[in-house]
């Protein structure tokens, strides 16, 4: 550390608290917030049918059930957003640096892109029940359409602020256009696909289950159709405990490959 | 495409010019740099040694004359001088991705070479430049002081092993004390290792503490004095004031706010 550094330190120790008592306080906050949640259900169930409001219990006892019969259907929903997540990142990545490298189809793909962006996500489902009989294609297809724009858009930005020193400095090692894809552009893009994953993560997570909720008989949207028609609300609820719970940890998921992935960042604290 | 001249100087301008928007930025730039030769082009800022030495480097052809590194046009054969030629700039432009050793094993992975014998030399590079030890060589750029990361820039420059290393104000943005000892320690390498040296300097200090033979350039760039330097000449303080003199008042010379402006 240089001196300048170490000089520094003591104000940013004194200006804030530590991040584990953050962290602490947060959960904190989630418990009070969680209890209160089962407070309010307990006591409106009291008041009206179980088919408007079950009890914590009744809910608690549809989570067990859902757990041990159910899992096929929760794994089925999480495969189906991980090919889709991959696909599109791919897809999406490959159009984002065509967009930056290739002038001539820039303009092009870049309209494509803008015009996908301004079609509604209930359009391409429509769209997919209409033109596939497949329901894994109609959900793949719909997961595709809505979420490449995000990481072709995310991509192109990302190369196009690539550091023109940084060009010029690889140049003058003289590479192929293959070595200055896979030392420079690659490894510059990698925060900007975990950024788009961060932000896209629990979209896609509800897409899915929105998509399974039209177009098929099986996944945790199917599911959570089949239960709202038999009027089980304790299911229902049941399984949003279950999406919210998913969602949390494919975002610890993402955050955990953050850290793995860019542990070359320097921390910065702002005071 | 014509072979290279093993023979010829390392490095040849004869009449280079380069002009943008109709002002020369460089205009009828002739020298030549023989091998292991330290040079330094000394020039004020927007005199256009920039531009000379984005010429050399190879990354725009001149617009009239010739440029000519290892007898090689460095813009139209550009591929053929990989591994011959090597920069290191103002400031250190480490990918911050890399760690110190994988940023100085950087140019030996385009070059080809095996990982493992890529790894060897360039820890022995950092040795070298005084970066002792595994647990210095695996730190990542935002882990090591401004001095350490230029010392990094200059290993990398030095790795692939080339003929020629063009310094470009590689040595200005540090602080008086930590840039003497990188140019002592620096100067000292190249003229052990007998490399052909290019510094691109507006710093005087620099270019008589360095160097074999000072070009002075005047805007827009084009020779105005040549200084020859020996180390006893170097030792004499009357000399060097005198030579600090003459080089400042040589800079000077045609610099004017149209010039500066093409040439940067």
């Amino acid at each position: 550390m240089t001196d300048a550094l170490r000089a520094e330190t003591p104000a940013v120790a004194s200006a804030g608290v530590s991040t584990a008592t953050l962290i602490k306080r947060d959960l904190w906050a989630n418990a009070v917030v969680i209890v209160l949640l089962i407070v309010g259900m307990q006591v409106w169930s009291g008041f009206v049918p179980n088919y408007i409001m079950p009890s914590p219990l009744e809910t608690a006892t549809a989570t067990g059930t859902i757990l041990s019969r159910n899992l096929g259907d929760i794994l089925l929903t999480l495969l189906r957003l991980f090919y889709a997540v991959g696909f599109a990142l791919v897809v999406g990545c490959l159009i984002g640096a065509a967009m930056a490298m290739i002038r001539p189809l820039q303009p092009y793909l870049k309209s494509v892109i803008v015009i996908n962006t301004g079609i509604p996500a209930l359009s391409w489902m429509l769209f997919a029940i209409f033109w596939f009989k497949n329901a894994e294609m109609r959900i793949f297809f719909i997961l595709a359409m809505i979420l490449i724009p995000f990481y072709a858009l995310n991509i192109y930005d990302g190369i196009r602020a690539l550091s023109t020193d940084l060009i010029e400095m690889v140049e003058t090692f003289r590479p192929t256009r293959l070595h200055i894809l896979r030392f420079l552009i690659v490894p510059h893009i990698v925060p900007y696909v975990l950024m788009t994953t961060k932000s896209i993560i629990g979209y896609a997570a509800r897409m899915t289950v929105f998509a399974e909720l039209l177009s098929s008989n099986v996944g945790m949207g199917a599911r959570m159709g089949l239960a709202q028609n038999n009027f089980h609300m304790d299911q229902v609820i049941a399984w949003t405990v279950l999406l919210v719970i998913l969602n949390l940890s494919l975002q610890g998921l993402v955050a955990g490959a953050e850290r793995l992935l860019l542990r070359w960042r320097p921390e910065v604290v702002v005071r | 495409m014509s072979a290279p001249d093993i023979n010829a100087s390392v490095i040849r301008l004869d009449r280079a010019s380069k002009f943008f928007n109709g002002h020369p930025a460089v205009e009828e730039l002739s020298f030549s740099v023989q091998r292991g030769e330290i040079v330094a082009l000394v020039g004020r800022t927007g005199a256009g040694k920039s531009t000379a030495l984005h010429m050399i480097m190879g990354v725009m052809p001149p617009d009239a004359g010739s440029v000519r590194v290892e007898g090689l046009d460095p813009y139209r054969q550009f591929r053929q001088l990989r591994g011959k030629l090597s920069v290191s700039f103002q400031t250190d432009r480490l990918l911050p991705w890399r760690r110190a050793v994988e940023n100085v094993e950087l140019g030996l992975q385009i070059a080809g070479v095996a990982a493992a014998e890529r790894r060897q030399r360039a820890l022995q590079w950092l040795e070298n430049v005084k970066i002792f030890g595994e647990e210095n060589a695996a730190k990542y750029p935002h882990q090591l002081s401004g001095g350490m990361r230029q010392r990094v820039s200059l290993t990398r420059a030095l790795a692939v092993d080339p003929a020629l290393v063009l310094l470009d104000e590689s040595f200005s943005q540090l602080d008086h004390v930590t840039s003497a000892a990188l140019r002592s320690d620096f100067a000292a390498l190249v003229r052990r290792l007998g490399k052909t040296c290019v510094l691109i300097t507006h710093r005087i200090d620099d270019a008589l503490e360095m160097a074999d033979r000072i070009l002075v350039l005047a805007a827009p760039a084009r020779l105005m004095l040549e200084v020859a330097v020996t180390p006893q000449l170097r030792a004499d303080a009357a000399w060097r004031e005198r030579q600090h003199r003459d080089i400042a008042a040589a800079m000077s010379v045609g610099m004017t706010p149209a010039t500066a402006a093409a040439a940067s």
